[in-house]
């Protein structure tokens, strides 16, 4: 039952409705209204506790309008995880209220990185043809409960060719003298959907004295299956990647992605162990962290053109991580690069946000881009998969050039420049 | 008239987008931070969003002629359910209708629409070297509409005063639908006599007497220093003495804030890195203008407090100064730790009394807390004798909550005995209307009547303020 989950059975009371979650939330910015808020979903969670309502369709659509981008957790004057609240409510209703198509997405295909890479496969097959007659003809727009036609267009064209089937091992030695062993995560958005950020992640930390493990058998985090109410599923990831981390022997256990991160922090992996091997989180770092606080990067080889870049805090990393200083650390190092800075702020991507709640996640995405549009910047950086996408569709829709990149692509960029 | 019907007919007036009907969405409305609601759901029959003065004619119009009851609603911050439908109606949430006007920089006042945020205003006035002084906790969240109608105040107003002092003027649609302008119909005049002062009426009637659609603030230069003086007392009865001889030297800190011992240790449990010393009580004067008198009024409250206190600190640097008043701005959330199964209750939190009887009602609160066995945390804005009081309680048991109701009766009753006020900022709405005819005594009958010749059918926020006859 709900109230048997920590956060739901601790916390809930705790909550004073002062709604200083409503002053930070981007989703109640555009609206204003107190039934998207987050202090309304609290309230929400606790009428669902207490058997005031029944976990309806309608409760799910409203435990959808969240992004999870924890600005309202790391906020709250009273310490409410107010993400993983809604988190655990919407497994709740979703065990109450089984459906095939969410369980084929995020049990089936996603938890599966084989069935994963022959869908996006697909898709990268229908984008080609054309993916709203083919989604139209096949029924996917139905898949999800959000207007997928609308939102074909986020994901720009595929690659060809996954990270994995990039790389050249499953452990890639260091360059130089070993510092570390280092496990890296690699995400499935960064694996199919940016696989030169994982080719860029790689270069840098072997030629920072890292040999690379990348064990064949890591399956997805579980973000978006918890993001979906598909929460059990999302328990069991977390054991099975534990299992496997543990078994790595590794010093650290890196990811350049937010997101994969955040979870692989969360209390769904503090909860799991293997064969008596706990505390993997400990060793978990964002990429930027790692290079920066234990790598202890101070400058970077080579340089890269004069480059004018705009950050863009992804709100897995500066909200769930508190993440904020070492990517930009990390760019200001790069010869080259001019930092100018923009408003801390969600870009309304949020996973699989963007393709359930396309016209909401638009409008926060068009603040966005509007800071982002007055810094006159080459390009904006950020570092996760899921903003990327974001980003540059955003940019691509209002007709602006910039590239989107994550920041170890550009330190990339820079050693590269000395082969050159 | 059924939910349904109302709903049709507020489209029709209004349009969609603006009626929130649905039975799920309409809970969200029925809370305010209060204790009260988080025993009891008082559900609204329908919820709109006015973005124009026109809007709320004619919802007012409609409602006057049908007797519905309106409840207007800022951001719902208010912690005595005065912003809540107790008797089901229409809320009006004025959040969304939040547009600054008119910044009139030469005459020094700012024209808004009542949704606008506190903390969005002073943001917005600092481009023009102005500030809107009153500075409520809850600077972030608390709308403007909602301050006026609670003439709330906050940390500064030992100084400043509450927001009353700045209002010039009001746009008020009465519950009938007409509209009004008090303050002068075409006025930009900072000052004036003329006429019965309607605008002080209306400001803290907390939502009785008519909806506020439009606010004329006077606005100030924004200080250019600040400094703050943190003085440790090992005995309690030495702070308010403290405080007297700061005013006898002529000085009028911008706030004087007060932890006692309850208050310092939840500090320290929350947050061992601020660290604050062990003593009964610790204040904070906060001194604000011009670089030099700032410096000047630091250096000597320093000097008087130092007489009585064990420990002073006078800090002028802007992160020390973040430092120090860092213990103050998280005691609210801080409370709770005193239990780690409790939470913080928003009940009896706020009552004024004589300075010269803080410490009496500091050593009179712990010792109902004793008897009610509830742990309670105390501090507050001892410059204007302003206790909050923070009882810690597992609400979601039912002794405990009785237990806390009676507390909370005691500690209402206790201010008035002393010669104070049950509530110093926060308002009356339901919670404390019992409390209307023991503080204000036969003027509640005047009250009444001005609410009768207003609001001559009654639905203006009923049950709040003060109990009309015949209301329970």
């Amino acid at each position: 039952m709900l109230n048997q989950v920590p956060v739901v059975r601790e916390q809930i009371k705790k909550c004073v409705r002062c709604g200083q979650c409503r002053s930070v939330c981007p989703i109640f910015a555009e609206f204003k209204t107190e039934n998207m808020s987050p202090r309304g979903q609290v309230f929400l969670v606790q009428m669902l506790r207490d058997g005031e309502i029944q976990p309806s369709d309608k409760v799910a659509a409203k435990l959808s309008d969240c992004l999870l981008c924890e600005t309202c957790s790391s906020s709250c004057p009273s310490g409410i995880q107010v993400h993983e609240m809604i988190q655990a409510a919407r497994t709740y209703v979703a065990s109450q209220r089984p459906s095939f198509t969410r369980k084929l997405i995020f049990d089936t295909v996603w938890s599966s990185p084989v069935l994963l890479r022959r869908t996006v496969g697909l898709i990268r097959l229908s984008q080609r043809l054309g993916l709203q007659t083919i989604a139209r003809t096949f029924g996917l727009t139905k898949l999800l409960p959000g207007d997928l036609s609308k939102a074909e267009g986020i994901l720009s064209s595929i690659p060809r060719r996954g990270a994995r089937q990039q790389l050249p091992a499953l452990t890639i030695p260091a360059r130089g003298t070993r510092k570390y062993r280092v496990a890296y995560f690699l995400g499935c958005a960064t694996d199919l959907l940016h696989p030169e950020v994982a080719l860029a992640t790689v270069e840098v930390l072997t030629c920072n004295g890292c040999e690379v493990v990348i064990p064949s058998s890591l399956k997805c985090c579980g973000m978006p299956q918890v993001a979906n109410g598909e929460g059990t599923v999302a328990q069991e990831l977390a054991r099975h990647n534990n299992c496997v981390l543990a078994n790595a022997s590794v010093d650290a256990v890196v990811s350049d992605c937010a997101s994969c991160t955040s979870a692989l922090k969360s209390p769904r992996y503090q909860e799991v162990e293997c064969g008596g091997q706990a505390e993997i989180y400990k060793k978990v770092y964002d990429l930027n962290v790692f290079l920066v606080d234990c790598l202890k990067l101070d400058s970077v080889p080579g340089s890269i053109p004069k480059t004018v870049v705009t950050y863009h805090d992804p709100c897995h990393l500066v909200k769930a991580q508190k993440v904020k200083t070492q990517p930009r650390k990390l760019l200001r190092m790069i010869p080259g690069v001019e930092l100018k800075e923009i408003p801390e702020r969600c870009c309304g991507g949020s996973g699989t946000f963007a393709l359930t709640h396309y016209d909401l996640s638009m409008k926060i995405l068009n603040h966005k881009v509007e800071a982002i549009a007055k810094t006159n910047a080459d390009l904006v950086a950020t570092a996760c998969p899921s903003c990327i996408i974001q980003l540059e569709y955003g940019l691509r829709q209002n007709g602006l050039g910039m590239k989107v990149l994550h920041p170890v692509q550009l330190l990339s960029q820079a050693y590269q420049s000395l082969d050159k | 008239m059924n939910r349904q019907a109302l709903s049709q007919e507020l489209i029709k007036l209004l349009g969609a987008e603006k009626v929130i009907a649905d039975e799920l969405d309409l809970m969200y409305y029925s809370y305010d931070s209060s204790f009260l609601a988080k025993q009891h759901r008082f559900i609204p029959d329908i919820v709109v969003t006015p973005r124009s003065t026109e809007d709320v004619v004619k919802v007012m119009k409609y409602a006057y002629e049908h007797g519905i009851p309106v409840t207007p609603r800022g951001a719902g911050t208010g912690e005595t359910c005065g912003a809540v439908a107790i008797n089901g109606g229409i809320v009006l949430d004025m959040s969304t209708w939040d547009v600054i006007d008119e910044v009139d920089v030469p005459n020094m006042q700012v024209f808004v629409r009542p949704g606008v945020v506190h903390a969005n205003l002073n943001e917005h006035l600092a481009q023009y070297g102005l500030f809107f002084p009153p500075d409520p906790g809850s600077t972030r969240m608390c709308t403007i509409g909602g301050m006026v109608a609670n003439n709330a105040s906050g940390l500064r107003a030992v100084k400043y005063g509450c927001t009353e002092q700045y209002v010039l003027g009001l746009e008020v649609v009465l519950p009938n639908g007409e509209v009004i302008i008090t303050g002068g119909m075409k006025s930009r005049a900072v000052k004036s006599v003329s006429g019965m002062n309607l605008t002080k009426l209306f400001v803290g009637s907390e939502g009785v007497l008519g909806v506020i659609t439009r606010i004329r603030l006077r606005v100030w230069p924004k200080p250019k220093a600040r400094g703050i003086v943190m003085a440790v007392f090992p005995v309690l009865e030495d702070a308010p003495k403290a405080v007297l001889e700061v005013y006898q030297a002529g000085i009028l800190p911008s706030g004087i804030e007060i932890l006692d011992d309850s208050a310092i240790k939840a500090i320290n449990m929350y947050r061992p890195d601020i660290n604050l010393p062990a003593a009964e009580a610790i204040l904070l004067f906060e001194v604000d203008g011009n670089p030099a008198s700032v410096d000047w009024e630091g250096q000597t409250i320093k000097e008087i407090v130092n007489r009585r206190a064990s420990q002073v600190e006078w800090a002028t640097d802007p992160k020390r100064m973040a430092d120090l008043w860092e213990g103050r701005s998280v005691v609210a959330s801080a409370a709770a730790r005193v239990r780690p199964d409790g939470s913080r209750v928003f009940a009896g939190e706020d009552i004024s009394v004589p300075l010269s009887r803080v410490t009496e009602v500091l050593r009179g609160i712990r010792g109902l807390g004793e008897q009610f066995g509830i742990k309670v945390v105390n501090y507050g804005h001892i410059g204007d004798g302003n206790v909050h009081t923070a009882p810690v309680i597992d609400p979601e048991i039912p002794a405990e909550v009785e237990q806390a109701n009676k507390l909370v009766d005691a500690i209402h009753r206790l201010a008035i005995e002393l010669g104070g006020s049950t509530t110093g900022e926060h308002g009356v709405g339901a919670v404390r209307a019992q409390y209307a005819v023991a503080e204000h005594g036969d003027a509640v009958k005047v009250m009444q009547a001005i609410k009768n010749a207003i609001d001559p059918k009654g639905i203006m926020n009923p049950g709040k303020l003060f109990r009309l006859e015949g209301e329970n």
